[in-house]
């Protein structure tokens, strides 16, 4: 049975894959352009945070944008929730909770094998930007309180329509984007000799490519959804 | 409805099937010597006399006299000017020679004097049983009557029995604590060989240097004692006044590697210098060209004027002809190039031999040669008689290298035969067993791998003989007498029988009957658990992962650790957020947080395991303390009288270490220290055999027929016997293990213990309990832990991490078994006491901590049912595989190096298992009946 196609979702879903894809890409063409990938760990030097941050950034407005259609049929639980945006307690929750999972990233990383001291830069980097690719986003979109209760509950109520899709999407990118960096490491013990085998740059380029892969599923998964319907619509 | 049968006795057959399978496996992959089978007649064996019509006269011996030096374990950066000063500037030549693996002593003699390369399982063979040599330059020397002498290490004498005119030999090769006994009775021997002049050949074979590295590393101060030691040797030899036409060779058996053993593929321990002395030599230029250790042989065969060994396969060392006439060296190449043709033919045939290149370059330098005869007889050594001779003696060297070549490469030989009985045998039990935990609940009644089957069993038999007979026919299997043929018919029958079991089961999963319901698996299989496992079994495909295996292992493990550690969490902050709704969330996760403190702790010390060998400056410290926390943690096993001899025995290992001067402690003279170390071991065994009896007397029947009805929760004898059994193997590890290891071990028991709560939590937090999750779960994460505390203890796939002090702990000789048993219970102490651990912890389990009150079937009744079958099909299965994947790898460039050693390993780690299961189930069986 195929559920009422809605075109403002599938939209919705359409640009957002296509944004982070595009950033992805943007990275991977940085990272031709710079040749010599023993920069990437660093912090000054590489410019991969920077646009990954942009792209976290520019979903969430994406996802506002979209959002702006159902503002009239909101609850006022919902309406709360979005009032409470930009206070400063909200505000700083965030942070917090981006500055904690940074640290979390990095106990991590030490725990799973990066050196403790010597390369702390890198690690910092790292774990930047995991919490970029997989916490970051939903506190962006909800804040810091909001991204608690998504993580720990079964459903909560305020999200709206349109933001429970970006939260969905936001899962595979941020799923691909972990199990992408987690498994860049099989790399390492292998004596093949390369430069870019040392320690940040295969689980960052993972993590790049874990979550573009993560999207592309996501994207299959929407394309396949529109397929059924316009064969439905045409076989009507 | 769960049957609570017992499965040990079926997991004790599947194990000793496997381990008969893996014995046949590596009896096939590496065949005793692959000489046998080679028609030797068809070499000849004397030299040859003439080349195209024209009479050669072989050279005479070029000096009076040749001593061979070796010293064991001399690594190339040994020698040097400050080291060895008089070894350094008074050599001739100094060259530097190839050794082949395995680089181990005895392979390492076989390969000198016979010039061939020796087979991989003779690593093996180098500790007890040496088989003789048919032929070798001794047995050629011997034939001539030349007087032979020999000082030095035993394995020689073992080798040739009846080679020596005389022989000096020190017993004690394999007693590493002995640094300068044996070497000081060698020298004395040396001296008093001096005097007489009537040898032609000495061998001279030192092991101090090796035993220094084994017992203390390739950094330790004493290796410039003992290299000056050698020094001195060498130099009284150079100095002595009997000595006038003589040509000393001094060199080593095989290198060290930097951690000081050996055994491995390091180019430390696998290139030794060569260094040449003979009185009023020109100084040559050392040579940086590398020649292998069996180029040694002929150029010796040649020197010393004898035949060249029938084995040989090595090519002459050109710098070392230097002091012959050019005919001499002339007739030398032909020799050697003449005799590697007939190797080649013999090995090739003789057609592929003439189509060859290396048989027209033969032509071509025999037909030089020929016409330099004339010139080099008269003594006209100009013009264009030189370019002649230059470039026929690059043909022949070019012919020997290539024969040389080919013919080490076509010295490896499989026997099919036994590889294939071999591994169908480890195969199809390794799948029975695993399928047989797998469908727990089906496996006796629908799929019928318990039952046994007579008819099954006569046809097997039958399909068997037929096999066996029809490959005895076909040549496929070799067998050397009539006995062990009818002995291969049993693991071909029981091969059939597990192979037809398994398929009719497969069959069965496959296509289940339709009136059946379907077939599910008994076990759960968790995701992440299964990829794991997953990984691990793929990586063992490539060499740079078995070589760097320790990493795979902390990889997976941390990371199933900090999974399991997460989803627990977020269950438990999910779970008390239900009621709240959203209020007060960060406070809840982090009382969530905090009540999971522990396993974050223990992660951090697992992270700190990893730097263990930078700790060496707080050492005493780390000691002192790890065995106070040991001992905390084992009071958890023991009952107060046993507490306290536990106390004593580690403050006895703190002061056997002392004593040692391994750790700090109070100072005392050395002839003290000597007197003191014996009572003190003795007092140690003492306390550990007092922990021992305590243990037992409490499981006595008469004493606890009164208590138990009194007593809170009985406990079972069973579950005493085995606790008093492992602290008392944990107490005896505390003395063997290295110094900072030792804090490995209550890091092993805190590390394990808070795994089985992490694992407890995790199943009873989710939404549907099942012991047998909980079961899974702790199954793989012991093996997992275990293989971490293995590698963090320094153990690889490599041969030379193989820590040999602790069998020589206390003990005055040489004694074969306790070597190898306290050597195995160090190496191998972390995977024996994880599986002990484990099955102690479910024996006395108490899930009503974790708020699980009535469970039914009873949580300990698992033990025998499915954890003990579970663990030993996990440990198999890995094997398994890695038996097949050598069978695909078996020309890989890196066979011998990484993949073969790391298939020894595998099979010990089964045989190991299987004689610390034999003992458990041991108990089981005598015991069972009061639990």
């Amino acid at each position: 049975m195929v559920s009422r196609f809605d075109q403002q979702k599938t939209k919705h879903q359409l640009f957002h894959v296509s944004l982070s894809l595009a950033t992805i890409l943007i990275c991977m063409t940085y990272m031709q352009y710079r040749r010599n990938w023993a920069h990437l760990g660093s912090f000054w030097d590489s410019l991969i945070v920077p646009i990954v941050f942009i792209g976290e950034l520019l979903k969430v407005t994406l996802a506002r944008f979209f959002g702006r259609i159902e503002d009239g049929v909101l609850t006022t639980k919902q309406r709360q929730k979005k009032a409470a945006y930009f206070t400063p307690r909200e505000l700083l929750g965030g942070l917090t909770l981006q500055f904690l999972c940074t640290l979390l990233y990095a106990f991590i990383c030490i725990i799973l094998g990066a050196p403790v001291l010597a390369n702390y830069e890198q690690t910092f980097v790292l774990s930047l930007l995991m919490t970029l690719l997989t916490v970051s986003p939903t506190v962006f979109l909800l804040g810091g309180g909001g991204a608690l209760q998504v993580c720990f509950c079964e459903k909560p109520d305020f999200i709206t329509k349109c933001e429970d899709t970006a939260l969905h999407l936001f899962k595979y990118n941020a799923l691909g984007g972990i199990l992408g960096a987690w498994a860049g490491s099989v790399v390492a013990p292998l004596d093949w000799g390369r430069d870019w085998q040392a320690y940040p740059i295969p689980n960052v380029i993972g993590a790049l490519l874990g979550s573009a892969l993560g999207n592309i599923y996501a994207c299959t998964h929407v394309l396949y959804a529109c397929g059924r319907v316009y064969m439905s619509k045409k076989r009507a | 409805m769960e049957e609570h049968r017992s499965r040990l006795a079926y997991t004790f057959y599947m194990l000793t099937l496997f381990l008969c399978g893996a014995v046949l496996f590596l009896i096939g992959f590496f065949p005793a010597s692959y000489s046998v089978a080679e028609n030797e007649q068809s070499i000849p064996i004397d030299r040859p006399t003439t080349l195209h019509g024209e009479k050669l006269n072989p050279p005479p011996p070029n000096y009076q006299s040749f001593i061979l030096f070796l010293i064991d374990a001399f690594r190339n950066d040994f020698p040097s000017e400050n080291t060895m000063p008089a070894v350094y500037e008074r050599a001739c030549l100094k060259l530097s020679l190839h050794v082949d693996i395995p680089t181990v002593t005895m392979p390492r003699l076989k390969s000198i004097t016979t010039g061939t390369l020796s087979n991989f399982i003779d690593i093996a063979l180098n500790v007890g049983h040496t088989e003789q040599l048919d032929d070798s330059l001794l047995h050629r020397l011997k034939r001539r009557e030349a007087v032979v002498s020999f000082i030095g290490d035993h394995t020689w004498v073992h080798l040739f029995p009846s080679e020596f005119t005389r022989k000096v030999a020190n017993n004690d090769s394999f007693f590493v604590n002995d640094f300068y006994e044996g070497d000081q009775s060698v020298t004395n021997a040396l001296a008093e060989e001096l005097e007489k002049t009537d040898w032609k050949l000495l061998i001279l074979h030192y092991l101090g240097l090796d035993h220094i590295g084994h017992v203390e590393g390739n950094e330790s101060p004493r290796i410039k004692i003992k290299l000056k030691e050698m020094d001195d040797a060498v130099k009284k030899i150079l100095n002595h006044k009997h000595m006038d036409n003589y040509l000393l060779m001094l060199t080593g058996d095989h290198g060290m590697a930097d951690g000081g053993g050996h055994g491995g593929n390091t180019p430390a321990e696998t290139s030794v210098p060569l260094y040449l002395y003979s009185k009023n030599c020109s100084k040559y230029t050392s040579s940086t060209k590398r020649y292998n250790q069996i180029d040694l042989t002929p150029t010796l065969a040649v020197l010393l004027s004898v035949e060249i060994p029938t084995m040989s396969i090595g090519c002459l060392i050109p710098e070392m002809l230097q002091s012959l006439t050019l005919e001499e060296q002339m007739y030398a190449y032909f020799y050697n190039a003449h005799h590697l043709l007939n190797r080649a033919r013999v090995k090739f045939g003789h057609d592929r031999v003439r189509r060859s290149d290396y048989y027209h370059w033969y032509q071509n330098a025999t037909l030089l040669h020929k016409q330099l005869l004339t010139p080099l007889r008269v003594g006209d050594g100009t013009g264009a008689s030189n370019v002649h001779y230059q470039n026929a003696k690059l043909n022949y060297l070019r012919v020997a290298r290539e024969i040389s070549a080919q013919l080490s490469e076509s010295l490896v030989k499989f026997d099919y035969g036994f590889i294939a009985v071999g591994l169908t045998l480890t195969t199809a039990s390794t799948l029975h067993l695993l399928l047989s935990v797998l469908f727990l609940d089906l496996a006796s009644e629908k799929l019928r791998l318990h039952s046994f089957n007579v008819a099954q069993l006569l046809l097997s038999l039958v399909i068997g003989t037929l096999l066996n007979v029809a490959c005895h026919l076909l040549d496929i299997v070799l067998t050397s007498s009539l006995l062990y043929s009818l002995l291969l018919l049993l693991p071909i029958v029981a091969s059939i029988y597990l192979s037809i079991d398994v398929i009719q089961a497969l069959i069965k999963i496959a296509l289940p009957p339709l009136y059946a319901r379907r077939l599910k698996l008994s076990i759960p299989l968790p995701t992440p658990l299964l990829l794991c496992f997953a990984i691990r079994i793929f990586t063992l495909g490539s060499s740079s992962f078995i070589e760097f295996e320790y990493k795979t292992w902390y990889y997976l493990g941390n990371t199933l650790l900090l999974l399991t550690a997460f989803k627990t969490l977020r269950r438990r902050i999910t779970k008390a957020n239900v009621e709240l709704d959203g209020r007060h969330l960060h406070k809840i996760a982090s009382a969530c947080l905090w009540q999971q403190r522990k396993i974050f702790v223990v992660l951090l010390l697992l992270m700190l395991m990893r730097y263990l060998h930078r700790l060496s400056a707080i050492k005493s410290t780390l000691m002192l303390f790890s065995l106070i926390l040991f001992w905390a943690r084992l009071r958890k096993f023991t009952n107060t009288p046993q507490t306290v001899f536990n106390g004593i025995a580690f403050l006895l290992v703190y002061c056997f270490r002392g004593l040692n001067g391994q750790v700090k402690f109070v100072e005392l003279p050395s002839h003290m220290v000597s007197r003191i170390l014996l009572p003190v071991l003795v007092l140690f065994w003492c306390c550990v055999a007092l922990v021992f009896v305590l243990g037992y007397r409490t499981a006595l029947p008469q004493q606890n027929s009164g208590q138990s009805l009194l007593d809170e929760r009985p406990k079972s004898n069973l579950l005493k016997l085995l606790q008093t059994n492992m602290t008392c193997s944990l107490i005896l590890v505390a003395l063997l293990y290295k110094v900072q290891n030792v804090v490995l071990l209550p890091t092993l028991l805190i590390t394990l213990d808070e795994t089985y709560k992490l694992c407890d939590a995790y199943g009873s937090t989710a939404r549907k309990f099942s012991v047998r999750v909980v079961h899974v779960y702790k199954i793989i994460m012991t093996i997992v832990v275990a293989r971490m505390f293995y590698f963090y203890q320094g153990n690889s796939n490599s041969l030379s991490t193989i820590d040999l002090n602790p069998g020589y702990m206390g003990q005055t000789s040489y004694n074969p078994s306790i070597v190898a048993f306290f050597v195995t219970l160090n190496t191998y102490s972390a995977e024996i006491h994880s599986f002990l651990y484990l099955i102690v912890h479910t024996l006395r389990a108490d899930l009503r901590s974790v708020g699980i009150i009535q469970l039914q079937p009873p949580y300990a009744r698992a033990v025998d049912t499915l954890v003990v079958p579970l663990y030993a099909a996990l440990v198999l299965l890995p094997v398994a595989f890695y038996l097949c994947l050598m069978l695909v790898f078996r020309y890989h460039l890196f066979i011998y190096s990484v993949f073969s050693p790391k298939v020894l390993y595998d099979c010990y780690t089964v045989l190991v298992f299987y004689l610390v299961f034999l003992s458990t189930s041991l108990y089981f069986k005598l015991f069972k009946h009061d639990a």
